[in-house]
């Protein structure tokens, strides 16, 4: 690639983290998005499990799923914004028509949802401290990088995956924004661990990545992960499901244009 | 050179929750560089159908198309890097400022280049109101501001769909006024819709009238008006050529493919004499008789 050409890839990248940070920064209810349902999260699955008296490894497997499920959630909706801001404000054919790609949308608007989730990750991680004794530095540092990017890809992806479904089934799937990252959370393990779910549901389980960076994150707490090499499996699912999410996403967009969503979703 | 080409172009609307809907069918148009060129005709005509697909938004269910000498299918990215498109519906993001609405589609194109914002914002005289939330702008604002982000690019080529819809005659008065110097300033094409005749007038140098998914007149606004002599049609599908009928009270003939439409004064009158005398030379496949309709009051308009 051409210098030329790589300072426009860079700009149209960008672009969608300058859009997104300004609306971020310029929207009130950010903060709650960042900071107020990550600490209400925190607080009362902290609370719950001073109330029942659990271990400090207990308490720490599952405040460690309440902190990974907020910083996932901030991540993912990121991305997911990258098409519905455009929705929202009725605009996205001006942000199709142009030549910013689906990388460009996806990298630049993820780059913001990191910024937030690692805001997020320390402020839960200072709290955790504080109120519940929870030390989220326990692991060593490049043990605790590629947990947190293993978990914002896993991000990316279910926000890529938001983004093909509002093309494929427009205004309908503007509420699988909300309740992937659930669907998500029931199976990979948030609060408990994957081996007591039925052994059917715990095969899906397995093929989600964010299950195999919580055991590998939970491994420094005197976990063992149910399944060996965690970090090489979720990295090596993140990969396969960007490449099949990338190809996903261009037929959709292919189909968008044949049927003319693109259109209805501007008008 | 020809700007945009379309070649036996068809659009359908595919749903998996609704009919699929026939909205263009066998369009066949060139649009020459550096004119002004309108698109006109009533709502669901099809106009703005066909602006998307030539702006690479929409794909066709068949035919061809060619912007600025590129193939629309295989060079999309190439070609959205020298057009833009703008709506009658000015919405841009919300939240963000006209100016950094304009810098954000500047970067989506690779550019950030302070000075093309500032010569947009200067010259669409939002110097007051750059800082202001779009939401907040008044709707001949939000057009302004619409209408200048599809020149963050420096287009070569511009679709306009309905550029001044909805605004006050001053305004579109005014933004017409604009269209028209960026135009000759910058020697770029553009393709623009409008349900107004005046502004047709006053901006296109070649108009295509549209109805019901057809091209169904193309010309210069002189030939258009001559058209308005006639009143309603006789379409006649053949096997073969029709030569020149010499009948009372046809006033013009137009051919596409087998296609033949008689412009006639009084299709009650003069369709025996039309099918008698065509059936001499082919044969007749199917016929299709059309009174003065929407389509001929908008023409009848731009006298």
């Amino acid at each position: 690639m051409s210098l030329p050409n790589f300072r426009s890839e860079f700009y149209r990248t960008i672009a969608f983290s300058y859009r997104n940070f300004i609306i971020t920064r310029r929207n009130f209810f950010t903060i709650f998005e960042t900071l107020f349902w990550p600490l209400i999260s925190l607080l009362s699955v902290g609370l719950m499990g001073s109330y029942l008296d659990l271990t400090e490894e207990l308490l720490a497997f599952i405040l460690i799923g309440a902190v990974s499920l907020s910083i996932m959630q901030l991540a993912q909706l990121d991305v997911t914004y990258v098409l519905l801001f455009d929705i929202w404000s009725k605009s996205i054919k001006y942000t199709l028509v142009s030549p910013a790609s689906f990388f460009n949308m996806v990298a630049g608007s993820w780059m913001v949802g990191v910024l937030r989730g690692f805001l997020a990750f320390m402020i839960l991680a200072i709290s955790g401290n504080l109120l519940f004794g929870l030390n989220l530095m326990q692991l060593p540092l490049y043990g605790l990088i590629l947990f947190l990017m293993g978990l914002f890809i896993n991000a990316m992806l279910i926000g890529m995956s938001t983004c093909i479904l509002l093309l494929l089934f427009g205004y309908r799937a503007e509420v699988a924004a909300w309740t992937l990252t659930a669907i998500i959370m029931l199976l990979c393990g948030i609060y408990y661990p994957v081996t007591v779910l039925p052994p059917e549901v715990r095969v899906v389980s397995y093929i989600i990545p964010a299950t195999h960076f919580l055991e590998f994150f939970r491994s420094f707490y005197g976990f063992h992960p149910s399944m060996d090499y965690s970090l090489i499996l979720g990295y090596g699912l993140n990969v396969l499901y960007l490449i099949i999410g990338s190809f996903i996403y261009i037929q959709a967009m292919k189909r968008a244009r044949k049927t003319g969503t693109v259109l209805q979703f501007s008008e | 050179m020809i700007a945009a080409r379309c070649s036996d172009v068809w659009m359908v609307y595919n749903s998996l929750f609704s009919e699929n809907k026939l909205a263009l069918r066998s369009i066949n148009l060139e649009i020459e560089e550096n004119q002004i060129y309108g698109l006109l005709g009533p709502n669901g005509a099809g106009k703005t159908t066909l602006i998307s697909l030539m702006a690479t938004l929409l794909t066709p269910a068949r035919g061809e198309i060619e912007i600025l000498g590129m193939d629309a299918k295989k060079h999309v990215k190439k070609i959205r890097e020298k057009i833009n498109i703008t709506s009658g519906n000015p919405n841009l993001i919300w939240s963000l400022t006209p100016r950094e609405n304009l810098r954000y589609y500047a970067f989506t194109y690779g550019i950030n280049d302070k000075r093309i914002i500032d010569e947009l914002i200067e010259f669409f005289e939002l110097e007051e109101h750059q800082n202001v939330e779009f939401n907040r702008l008044s709707t001949g604002n939000k057009q302004k501001v619409t209408l200048a982000r599809a020149f963050v690019n420096n287009p070569l080529l511009v679709f306009l769909d309905e550029p001044t819809k909805g605004l006050d005659p001053d305004i579109a008065r005014r933004l017409r006024k604009k269209i028209l110097d960026l135009q000759r300033e910058k020697d770029i094409t553009i393709v623009l819709t409008t349900h107004y005749m005046a502004e047709a007038e006053f901006l296109c140098d070649r108009i295509a009238f549209i109805n019901d998914g057809e091209i169904v007149a193309e010309g210069d606004q002189n030939k258009l008006k001559n058209m308005l002599k006639m009143k309603d049609r006789i379409i006649i599908d053949a096997e073969g050529e029709i030569p020149l009928l010499d009948i009372d009270g046809i006033h013009y003939r137009e051919k596409k493919g087998q296609r033949y439409t008689f412009f006639v004064d009084n299709s009650e009158q003069r369709l025996s004499d039309i099918v008698k005398e065509v059936s001499k030379f082919v044969k007749i496949k199917n016929i299709i008789v059309k009174e003065a309709d929407l389509e001929d009051v908008f023409t009848e308009l731009s006298k």
